[in-house]
């Protein structure tokens, strides 16, 4: 009654990671993808990994984040210390949010925050570089080379701002996040974009965009089906692991109006619900922001 | 396998003779192939015939009914395997556990907390469904009692779970006439069973661990004259149910196994991880989920992710576009232009009632698209708010030219200028900030 059993194109398989023996310095390195069926459904259980988010500059992270990890929050290193150690991540996401702050140019810190924190954590880190366009060149050439030999995956590449990512990625070696807002052509259009900038299609991860429960994540997990039906049925350009970050999750309405008692378990109701639900529509990683929800995903996924 | 209109029609008798309340064959052939039609309708077919398109025109899931009254719950009618090829038809009844066991007060406030509990969004009241009576007592007489405290199933439906026939009887005597679900036939009470569900008329689950053993229990039941059937593959693991309820779904749309063109039901209750075996059960096929109690973070999102994947893929949940008076305005009241996505105008109207400021909401239609969506899509344009303003006579409702526009809008805010002669005042992005921005900025 499985899919497993019926031979079938694959989803490719991604490294994100490099332990000593692959060139970097990471205890653990994974391989995503490799799915030849319907998530869920094969004897084999898919590689499935849940990654916390770690900010440099904390103010963009959701009060509710905030407010748990306390200070924590000032130093990006403990922070990643803590996200594998106490609460349990397989990967860690470190998200360059100062870079959202007007008038950006500390570019200098980059470099410094990515070797403390690839020292504070021996998991794999995806990165977050820029999220301005004219940003974009400087910072992921930093993390880039900052990361180099310890096969990052970077982010993100959308489909007007992609050529600096994959420049660093293709420099430094390391793999791309490719975002599309929930749409299955688009995600297609932007990997073409990406291999023939060079980056080959076992470096592309596709985040088609996922949107808060309650808030659009219907259309996002929808996309997330059709993605996988795509690569089943052998279309090579969608054949990539899913990323999932609902990130939005955290600042929706019934989040934010919780009461103090109460804030912390709506936010992993919420999120538990959007990531785990992420995962049954085909996600490989799934990104989540309350350090309380990766141990929660870990139990559901082991039942 | 599901026939196509063409093949359907080429079995009729081609008269256009319009009793079946079809202009034509070709009509009722087309209802026919889309589940939408009962064969019985045309009366001129031959017992033949209408076995063969009966078999294949049926909805492949049978619709099957738990309760009775408003608040009673239907399950099946499903087409498809993925929600994006057609919407799911029937969100899965959630159905919360109390023992026979348990001290009484204990289970009259679990049944009082799922009458209550409702969970606002856009514009629906989302509901827990009913209630779980198990048999752990071994006493017949304490299940009834129990069934009798939940209700007996005349205001909220119920499933009675017991292994027993005696326990079953008991409770059917109380609760037989509202339609519970009776759970579960299996290999070897299948035969009393079937027969005490055949009496009251009620459905009946079956449970088995292997799609093969539920067809064939489904096949006997049927045969005894019990057609209102669920599946209870008996999961071992989520996994099992996730691959197992897949594999249901398939062979019943692709009428490859007719036996198991009925709704599943899932029991949550032997995982530890509630939150992620109802996720599962609502994402992957159930028409029935039995629950423990739940805590009422977990409540709303799991309501709400039910609500999200039940909704039509292809129509956003929309509200007529017009002009919407909040809070009494008057004619010197703010104008605020939004989108016609149902989501969006709750989620206004939810600040902008909690903030008691008197406006107008000017809904154009966007067809359904959130106001980020609708400008990046292209579909909110200067041309539809000139419209709009014109169509809703809003220059005759109030005695200024001010529109203010969502902050996500602000790229448009010259063209409308332009385009309406009013002077557009660019609002926050987020409605949480509005209430703020109009006592600072709104004067008429
Ligand atoms: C779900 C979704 C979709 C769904 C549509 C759902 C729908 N019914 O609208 C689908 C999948 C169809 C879709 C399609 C597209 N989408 Co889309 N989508 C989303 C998503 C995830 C959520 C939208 C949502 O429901 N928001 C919730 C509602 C309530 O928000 P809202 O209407 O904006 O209302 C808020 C405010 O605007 C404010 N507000 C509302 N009214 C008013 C009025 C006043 C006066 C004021 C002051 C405030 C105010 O209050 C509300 C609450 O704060 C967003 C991401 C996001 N975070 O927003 C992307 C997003 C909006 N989409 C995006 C894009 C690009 C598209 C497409 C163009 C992609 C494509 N395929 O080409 C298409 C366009 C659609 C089309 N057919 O032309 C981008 C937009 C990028 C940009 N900044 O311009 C986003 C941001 C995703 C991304 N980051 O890439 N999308
Ligand atoms: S009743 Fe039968 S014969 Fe008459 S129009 Fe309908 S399908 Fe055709």
């Amino acid at each position: 009654m499985t899919d497993s059993s019926e031979p079938g194109p694959a989803v490719r398989e991604v490294r994100l990671g490099a332990t000593r023996a692959e060139g970097g310095t990471r205890e653990v390195s994974y391989v995503i993808g490799g799915d030849r069926g319907l998530p869920f459904t094969g004897n084999r259980p898919d590689r499935l990994l849940v990654a916390l988010e770690v900010c440099d500059d904390p103010q963009f992270s959701p009060p509710v984040v905030r407010d748990y990890v306390g200070d924590l929050a000032n130093n990006p290193d403990e922070w990643a210390r803590a996200a594998e150690r106490t609460y349990g991540a397989d990967i860690i996401r470190l998200n360059f949010t100062s870079t959202k702050q007007r008038g950006f140019d500390a570019f200098s810190e980059i470099a410094p925050t990515m070797e403390r924190v690839l020292a504070a954590t021996a998991r794999p880190l995806i990165v977050e570089g820029s999220s301005e366009p004219e940003l974009d060149s400087e910072v992921f050439r930093r993390c880039g080379e900052a990361g180099e030999g310890e096969r990052l995956l970077l982010g993100t590449a959308e489909a007007d701002r992609y050529r600096s990512v994959a420049a660093a990625a293709l420099a430094y070696d390391h793999a791309v996040i490719a975002q599309s807002p929930i749409d299955i052509n688009l995600a297609k259009q932007l990997n073409i974009l990406l291999r023939e900038t060079g980056i080959p299609g076992d470096r592309i991860v596709i985040d088609p965009y996922t949107g808060a429960l309650g808030y659009g994540f219907e259309y996002s997990y929808s996309v997330m089906e059709r993605i996988r039906l795509a690569a089943l049925a052998g279309d090579a350009d969608l054949a990539m692991p899913v990323i999932s970050a609902p990130a939005d999750t955290l600042t929706v309405r019934e989040v934010r109006e919780a009461t103090p008692a109460e804030q912390d378990a709506i936010a992993v109701a919420w999120e538990f619900y959007t990531a785990y639900a992420s995962f049954v529509a085909g996600a490989s990683i799934v990104c989540v922001r309350h350090p309380l929800t990766v141990k929660r995903l870990h139990e559901a996924l082991e039942v | 396998m599901a026939m196509k209109a063409l093949d359907i029609y080429k079995l009729l008798p081609k008269t256009n003779c319009k009793r079946c309340g079809y202009p034509t064959c070709l009509a009722f052939a087309m209802k026919l192939a889309a589940g939408k039609a009962e064969v019985e309708a045309c009366p001129d077919l031959d017992p033949g015939t209408k076995a063969l398109l009966g078999g294949a025109t049926r909805p492949p899931v049978r619709l099957v009914g738990v309760g009775v009254g408003e608040r009673s719950v239907a399950a099946g009618e499903e087409f498809v395997l993925f929600r994006h090829e057609k919407a799911f038809s029937h969100p899965p009844g959630i159905m919360v556990q109390v023992s026979d066991t348990w001290p009484e007060e204990r289970v009259r406030s679990i049944v009082e907390t799922v009458r209550e509990t409702v969970v606002h969004r856009v514009g629906m009241d989302l509901v827990l469904t009913g209630v779980a009576v198990r048999n752990e007592s071994r006493s017949p007489g304490r299940f009834a009692e129990a069934v009798a405290l939940a209700g007996g199933g005349s205001t909220l439906p119920l499933v009675l779970i017991a292994g027993d026939l005696a326990a079953h009887e008991a409770a059917l005597a109380v609760a037989g006439h509202y339609r519970p679900l009776v759970h579960a036939a299996t290999e070897e009470n299948r035969e009393d069973l079937a027969r005490l569900a055949k009496r009251y008329g009620c459905p009946l689950a079956v449970r088995a661990a292997s799609p093969a053993g539920l067809a064939a229990l489904t096949a006997e039941c049927a045969a005894a004259g019990v057609v209102d059937l669920m599946l209870d593959p008996a999961p071992r693991s989520l996994q099992d149910y996730i691959a197992m309820a897949t594999g249901i779904r398939k062979a019943a749309i692709g009428r490859t196994e007719p036996a198991l063109g009925y709704p599943i039901y899932f029991d949550t209750t032997p995982f530890r991880e509630t939150d992620a075996a109802l996720a599962a059960g609502i994402l992957k096929y159930a028409g029935v989920i039995v629950v423990p109690p739940l805590p009422p973070a977990t409540v709303a999102a799991g309501l709400t992710l039910r609500q999200n994947i039940y909704t039509d893929p292809q129509k956003p949940i929309q509200v007529t576009p017009g002009l919407y008076p909040v809070n009494e305005p008057g004619r010197d009241a703010p104008v605020l232009l939004t989108v016609n996505f149902s989501l969006t105008y709750f989620t206004l109207l939810g600040y902008l009632e909690a903030s008691r400021i008197p406006c107008y909401l000017l809904i154009v239609d966007t067809e359904g698209l959130s106001v980020l969506t609708a400008v990046a899509g292209g579909k909110l344009t200067e041309t539809l708010v000139a419209d709009s303003l014109r169509n809703f006579g809003v220059g005759e409702t109030v005695d200024h030219r001010l529109l203010v526009i969502p902050g996500y809008a602000a790229p448009l805010s010259g063209k409308i200028e332009d385009a309406t002669g009013w002077k557009v005042m660019v609002g926050p992005r987020d409605a949480a900030e509005l209430a703020g921005y109009l006592e600072k900025e709104w004067r008429a």
